[in-house]
């Protein structure tokens, strides 16, 4: 999966906007929105929000993980613990990126957020290729873990996946006949 | 005809249609340019850009769209000219025609049905009276019929006939209408004699924004580049930039109080725009200040750089203000600190000392991120040196456009900078070429006026063949010359520049300007005054330009042209 393919995916979030225009509700496959008016809040897709920010129709609200002191408290407990915690939110990265680049004036201390999210980010990928770098090790054949969001499995995923690949075909290689047979010409 | 509610008028007219916008090329008309395509980005209105750098490009442009598009925008170029004559349109095109070159054609003010203009009515114009100039043409013909109001005769279409009354009626009727006609001619002379800018073009746009509330950050800074371009090429007087200046300044406190508070500070990155009462040094914060002072206009012509006291008068202000020599040289950026804290104030009293009284001047500065910081003056030369580059494979004139377009945006940094760096070399060139010209006197008294011609072989010449490079180069070198001569009158008289256009062609560049004084109010009569003497003389010239005041001639027809101007002008 490519990483634009899971913004892509974060995109269908809800996030609170305050338009500044009135439309009726609007009805589309994925499910209604709406009705618009000026100055009341409504949930809509961050595609549209962001779509309705750059025409400078909207104003975007913060979602409510988005905040210093909670960021703060998140990342301390990352830091603590040795497994994962549950993240802000299940695509908290892309959102964060997403927000702060096009509505960073409707954010509130934008730049501590940035700093905030990338240390949660950078503890919990760390924690996640140590739990690779055991499993692999170890041979083990299953593993659990929680509270991974889709953004930190893609980073891990290719690698895992090849490098499981590859010490099957070692350890197959190493007890000839047993599964080879099959492989016969004849 | 003028609109009086831009946002009725024009905005919501143009909002579900095609619209093909002719952008002349000057900063003022790029900056104005991007603030209607952001506009038109928001509201998702198709539009054609076209970028024009003439009278004869304005009409291909015009014919090529024409089957295409019922509504076009003009911006900065079409409303000195009788459009509709000029271009012949259908009936149902219709122009909407932002400009600031003035006087307005009289015939494009009183047009009610295709010609409306996005410029504000009370924008010091003193159009004629509609009744001054047009009187009904088929009420003159033959007979005792009904004709203006203040001719004030009986109706009578019916009686032919020829007694006595009646011819004296006619011949009393002819001679008004001859006084009339006179009297018409007189002030039409009067009024589209001096040509002279109004109010900038993406000042206007801006306005057209916040109407609509959708102005932005980035709208603003384009509004306050395009009137600082106005200032920088010279085109309005300082009264009018100054009463401008306090218009934008309205905006910007309103803009900055918008986001910010206490607590919830804004992040770095967003865009600050700031007032700023600054040094007139061009490019300063990106050069070093030495540089700066020596290829600034203000400083070197008050110095007198090009002489070796001018040097010794520099080197003595520079000790002066306790700024040593190694600091001065380095970029402006890794200066000692220290100095740079108090360097305006620093640089003013010493300055006054040495009769530069107005060496700091109000304009704006924009800051986003930790090193971008940028004045309005520096993105006028940067762009203007994009959009005029004549380096070796950029001679494409919309590829320069586009450029310079992009340059202007904050997306496109690496543009920008390019842009100053091209400037700098441009600064460069007109401070060595102002020198070498006072140095070899080259200017030459000729009357009415000063003139000088740049030979085809000195350095930089192909920069000069950019109209507004010459320009600024005019502005300088007669500002220089002011300083530098010590004949009374030669300092209240304008100043024409020739430089070599286009060495195949044969053709040079002919460019007049007002003569410089503390209350010019920058009005331009060479206009018609080149118009005259090119048809006395039969010169083969080329009237492109949007300005009146810049002509294409044949080089072999240059000195009977010149000849034919000293007459009309003493």
């Amino acid at each position: 999966m490519d990483p634009s393919e899971v913004e892509f995916l974060a995109e269908k979030e809800f996030v609170k906007i305050i338009p500044n225009f009135s439309l009726d509700k609007i009805y589309l496959i994925g499910g209604d929105l709406g009705p618009f008016n000026p100055g009341l809040s409504v949930d809509v897709p961050v595609w549209l929000a962001l779509n309705l920010k750059q025409r400078q129709k909207c104003r975007i609200l913060p979602p409510e993980w988005m905040d210093v002191e909670k960021l703060e408290e998140i990342r301390e407990l990352e830091r603590k613990e040795d497994t994962f915690t549950p993240a802000p939110s299940p695509y908290y990265m892309e959102l964060t990126k997403l927000l702060l680049n096009h509505a960073s004036d409707n954010i509130p201390k934008a730049d501590e957020i940035r700093t905030l999210v990338k240390d949660i980010w950078d503890t919990r990928v760390a924690k996640l290729r140590l739990s690779a770098d055991s499993f692999i090790r170890q041979q083990e054949a299953h593993a659990q873990l929680d509270n991974l969001t889709l953004m930190e499995i893609n980073t891990i995923r290719e690698f895992l996946l090849d490098s499981l690949n590859c010490m099957y075909k070692l350890r197959s290689n190493l007890q000839p006949g047993a599964t080879k047979g099959q492989f016969a010409d004849y | 005809m003028f609109i009086a509610d831009i946002k009725k008028d024009f905005y919501d007219v143009v909002a579900n249609q095609r619209v093909a916008l002719l952008v002349a090329a000057d900063i003022d008309a790029l900056c104005a340019c991007k603030i209607l395509q952001a506009l038109f980005h928001c509201d998702q209105i198709q539009y054609t850009l076209v970028p024009v750098t003439g009278w004869q490009d304005l009409s291909t442009a015009f014919l090529e769209h024409k089957e295409q598009f019922r509504y076009f925008v003009l911006i900065n170029c079409g409303a000195n000219v009788d459009l509709l004559e000029m271009l012949q349109p259908d009936s149902d095109s219709i122009f909407f025609i932002c400009d600031t070159h003035r006087p307005v054609d009289v015939v494009n003010v009183y047009n009610d049905t295709q010609i409306k203009l996005l410029i504000k009515e009370d924008d010091d114009l003193g159009v004629p009276t509609y009744d001054d100039i047009f009187r009904d043409e088929d009420e003159e013909e033959g007979e005792d019929s009904g004709n203006e109001s203040d001719e004030g005769s009986e109706p009578s279409g019916k009686r032919r006939r020829f007694d006595e009354g009646a011819i004296e009626r006619r011949i009393e009727r002819q001679r008004a209408k001859r006084q009339w006609e006179a009297r018409r001619r007189e002030i039409l002379f009067d009024y589209e004699q001096y040509e002279y800018h109004g109010t900038s073009a993406a000042m206007m746009f801006f306005e057209l924004a916040w109407v609509l509330t959708k102005d932005t950050k980035d709208m603003l800074w384009w509004a306050i580049i395009g009137l600082t371009d106005q200032w920088v090429h010279d085109k309005i007087p300082h009264m009018k930039y100054v009463s401008d200046i306090a218009t934008v300044q309205r905006h910007v406190s309103r803009h900055n109080h918008r986001n910010e508070d206490e607590e919830n500070s804004l992040s770095i990155d967003c865009m600050r725009i700031s007032f700023e009462y600054d040094l007139r040094l061009a490019l300063y914060h990106h050069w070093s200040l030495y540089e700066s002072i020596c290829n600034s206009y203000y400083t070197a012509c008050s110095f007198k750089l090009w002489t070796l006291k001018g040097q010794k008068k520099l080197q003595e202000f520079l000790a002066d203000m306790g700024l040593p020599l190694r600091q001065v040289k380095q970029k402006f950026k890794s200066m000692d600190i220290t100095i740079k804290e108090n360097l305006r104030d620093v640089i003013e009293e010493s300055s006054n000392k040495y009769g530069m009284k107005d060496i700091r001047i109000q304009t704006f500065g924009v800051h986003f991120g930790f090193k971008n910081s940028f004045l309005a003056s520096d993105m006028v030369h940067a762009a203007a040196a994009l959009l005029e580059s004549t380096e070796r494979d950029e001679n494409d004139p919309t590829d320069n456009f586009i450029k310079a377009l992009d340059a202007l945006s904050r997306s496109h940094l690496d543009r920008l900078l390019s842009g100053i760096d091209l400037a700098k070399k441009k600064l460069i060139a007109i401070q060595q070429t102002v020198a070498s010209c006072i140095c070899t006197n080259i200017i030459l008294s000729q009357g009415p006026f000063l003139y000088c011609y740049l030979m085809e072989g000195t350095p930089d010449v192909k920069l000069f063949s950019k109209p507004l490079a010459l320009t600024l180069l005019c502005k300088y070198l007669l500002t220089a010359f002011i300083h530098s001569t010590r004949n009374k009158r030669c300092k209240l008289l304008p100043l024409i520049m020739a430089a070599p256009k286009d060495v195949e062609k044969g053709t040079v560049i002919v460019v007049g300007i007002p003569p410089e004084s503390e209350t010019s109010d920058k009005k331009n009569f060479f206009g018609r005054a080149f118009e005259k003497a090119a048809e006395s003389t039969s010169s083969r010239t080329l009237h492109d330009h949007f300005d009146t005041s810049i002509i294409e001639l044949k080089s072999e027809d240059r000195s009977k042209f010149l000849d034919a101007l000293i007459t009309l002008l003493s």
